[in-house]
């Protein structure tokens, strides 16, 4: 960050938010310090306050604290902006002792979140941002992404080929996969023990009235419809939206509840009993209910990467190649993969970890399992309609 | 005294700027927004349109309107039903344990609203707390499958807006002179038409105060749907959320909320003209 002029109030919250996010010892005493300063002078002030006036006093006192301009130090930071819990805290960690650099990590909850905030101030100063495939393709059509220095990441090396040079950004010229998954059909067996499903059409059959959990994401719940009627999950055809969105309208009665974040719990806890989840909550999920299983329907399914780009003006660049060039790290990826129960682009940590992790179906499907399975793209002008249509939807639900 | 007026513009000025700033302007920006053509690119277009507000007539958005109102119909309902026995029977007691009754109404405020409905979760969900309980004592013998219904919705509303209801009952109810109902039995009127010809109207406006306060957290509180109902119906919170979140049609958004202003603004005009001067001077 350069050296910036800025008002203690925000001096302090600063301090906190390095505080919570890299909890090294030296920052968590330069924000008790800070802290604690402030209080001391008022106190000390305070006693020469007289009485009638203490009010009065303490109000002003507080404004006064708008007023003081103090300088920071100029720090050797990146800016990283992901979403929300996508990282283990000792990553961050090791990598602030390995370099000295301290990681600001802010966090979104939504694509749509970390577009609409890079697209209303490009100058927002995060380094290392993490999109989906389809918001990258979005992001690098509108110029909010910079081509990436592979030079200076050699630990490229260790990534998987076949996540590699993919249509929503052809060579990786603006994005490597971080980490990936799948979305699919979860089912408790306790509730359904004969049902035996193989495709996503039997989403409609009428024995699972009011059963379903969907992800409330307009692109996940058409894909449902749109590879059951055997068009692509990335299809634009206004004609093929409008009939998914018929036969969505037809599931309706079988849809108990659209969660995004909170799938792996209701399913644990059977709140639900069938539904299409992501493939890391599905893990999670299977290891405190074994009664569920995880079903890659023959139509296909739903191939999803996050990636890690650099977005246009980052103030740190060389930090940011450092930090990338980290997360690929082989022990630095195992980690992140197994902390986060998704799957790893990365071969190299793929190898380092437990055999049981490497042979479980949910996160290292076999190629069999994922055969007419798609990655999602950016649909571009159509994004319009699937939106317009999934409100639709949500007014007849 | 002179520092005595500077502190009272002080303070005033301070609070005119943060409203000003905080308050009106960005009221001010939506206006402006809703009045733009949309971009997906940009967000707005610097073009007048009242497009976004011929939309708001589509049978659609009407829909949703109607169905928030509905739900906000309901549960100010079932807060009257429950509300007004409890705010009768409270004003009514004779006991120095009154303000900590009182106390207990107000201490949930304490905690936030959307704190509260994800213990409202807990407490619903299959294997939960309620669903425990009462398979414990065999009074169910399957989990009742509450969380993610209608019900739940309701239960969670009603759950969060009954103080709203029973405090300006109480105020209201307090004031009441028991000896009017005494004059109507002495006049023969049983006791269903001294509730209904005596009690009734003269707490109406307590009645109406405590409908208006629910009616209108109750049509934007989004997150009780969303949490508790399983987010399948859209309400008026959730499809401004929508508009600039996931189709990026600012201006519609903004039409939206708008729209929303003024009918609230139009149900608290209804509240001043239902309720005469002398008897609104009651602490809300």
């Amino acid at each position: 960050m350069k050296k910036s002029i800025c008002h203690l109030p925000l001096k302090l919250l600063h301090n906190a938010v390095i505080a919570r996010s890299a909890t090294t010892k030296q920052s968590r005493k330069k924000f008790l310090d800070s802290a604690v300063k402030p209080r001391n002078d008022g106190s000390r002030l305070l006693r020469c306050a007289r009485n009638d006036g203490l009010i009065k006093f303490l109000i002003l006192f507080l404004f006064s604290f708008l007023f003081i301009p103090i300088s920071v130090q100029a720090a050797n930071v990146v800016n990283v902006y992901n979403w929300s819990g996508y990282i283990p805290e000792k990553v961050l960690q090791l990598f602030t002792k390995q370099t000295g650099i301290t990681v600001n990590y802010s966090t979104f909850d939504s694509n749509q979140e970390l577009y609409a905030k890079l697209k209303a101030s490009p100058n927002a100063g995060y380094d290392v941002i993490v999109p989906s495939a389809n918001f990258v393709t979005k992001m690098r059509d509108q110029h909010m992404l910079q081509p990436l220095d592979k030079s200076k990441i050699p630990n490229l090396k260790n990534l998987n080929p076949w996540l590699m040079n993919r249509s929503f950004d052809p060579h990786n010229r603006y994005s490597i996969p971080y980490l990936w998954g799948t979305t699919a059909i979860i089912i408790n067996t306790k509730y359904y023990p004969h049902v035996d499903i193989t495709s996503w059409q039997q989403l409609w059959n009428k024995k699972f009235r009011d059963q379903l959990l969907l992800l409330n994401s307009a692109r996940e719940v058409f894909a449902v419809a749109l590879k059951s009627l055997g068009y692509s999950l990335n299809d634009t055809n206004p004609q093929h939206l409008r009939q998914a969105y018929q036969k969505l309208i037809k599931l309706l009665p079988n849809i108990k509840l659209f969660n995004g974040e909170a799938s792996q719990t209701i399913f644990m806890d059977e709140d639900a009993m069938i539904g299409i989840i992501l493939n890391g909550d599905a893990y999670l999920a299977q290891q405190q209910n074994p009664n569920l299983r995880y079903i890659f329907p023959r139509e296909g399914v739903n191939i999803w990467i996050d990636n890690i780009a650099i977005p246009k003006n980052a103030p740190h660049l060389k930090n940011a190649y450092r930090f990338i060039n980290f997360l690929l790290q082989p022990k630095i990826a195992k980690m992140i993969a197994l902390d986060m129960h998704y799957s790893s682009p990365n071969l190299a940590a793929i190898r380092l970890m437990p055999k049981n992790i490497r042979d479980n179906h949910i996160l290292y499907p076999t190629k069999a399992e994922l055969k007419h399975s798609e990655f999602q793209r950016d649909v571009g002008a159509a994004n319009h309609l699937y939106q317009h249509y999934w409100a639709l939807l949500k007014i007849n639900g | 005294m002179n520092s005595d007026r500077l502190f009272t513009r002080f303070a005033i000025g301070i609070n005119a700027a943060w409203l000003t700033l905080f308050a009106l302007v960005p009221i001010i920006l939506i206006l402006i927004v809703s009045f733009l053509k949309p971009d997906p690119n940009f967000f707005v277009l610097m073009h007048f349109s009242p497009r976004s507000y011929l939309t708001l007539i589509n049978p659609i958005y009407l829909k949703v309107f109607a169905r928030s109102l509905l739900l906000a119909l309901i549960t100010a309902g079932c807060c009257l039903c429950i509300g007004y026995p409890f705010a009768f029977i409270l004003a009514q007691l004779k006991t120095r344990f009154k303000p900590l009754l009182l106390l207990l109404v107000i201490i949930p405020f304490w905690t936030s609203s959307l704190l509260r409905s994800y213990a409202m979760v807990i407490l619903l969900e299959a294997h939960g707390i309620l669903n425990s309980f009462l398979l414990r004592w065999h009074i169910i013998s399957q989990p009742l499958h509450l969380l993610y219904t209608n019900t739940a919705v309701l239960i969670g509303l009603v759950y969060c807006l009954l103080p709203f209801m029973i405090l300006p009952l109480y105020a209201n109810i307090e004031k009441l002179d028991l000896r009017l109902i005494e004059a109507a039995r002495d006049l023969g009127a049983s006791h269903l038409q001294a509730f209904g010809k005596v009690i009734i109207p003269l707490t109406l406006p307590g009645i109406i105060s405590g409908t208006v306060l629910v009616l209108l957290p109750a049509m934007t509180l989004f997150y009780i749907p969303d949490l508790l109902g399983g987010a399948k119906s859209l309400l008026l919170g959730n499809l401004i959320q929508m508009q600039f979140l996931y189709t990026g049609n600012w201006p519609q958004g903004s039409a939206v909320s708008i729209a929303l202003t003024v009918l609230m603004s139009l149900l608290l005009l209804l509240y001043l003209r239902l309720i005469p001067k002398a008897q609104r001077s009651q602490p809300l």
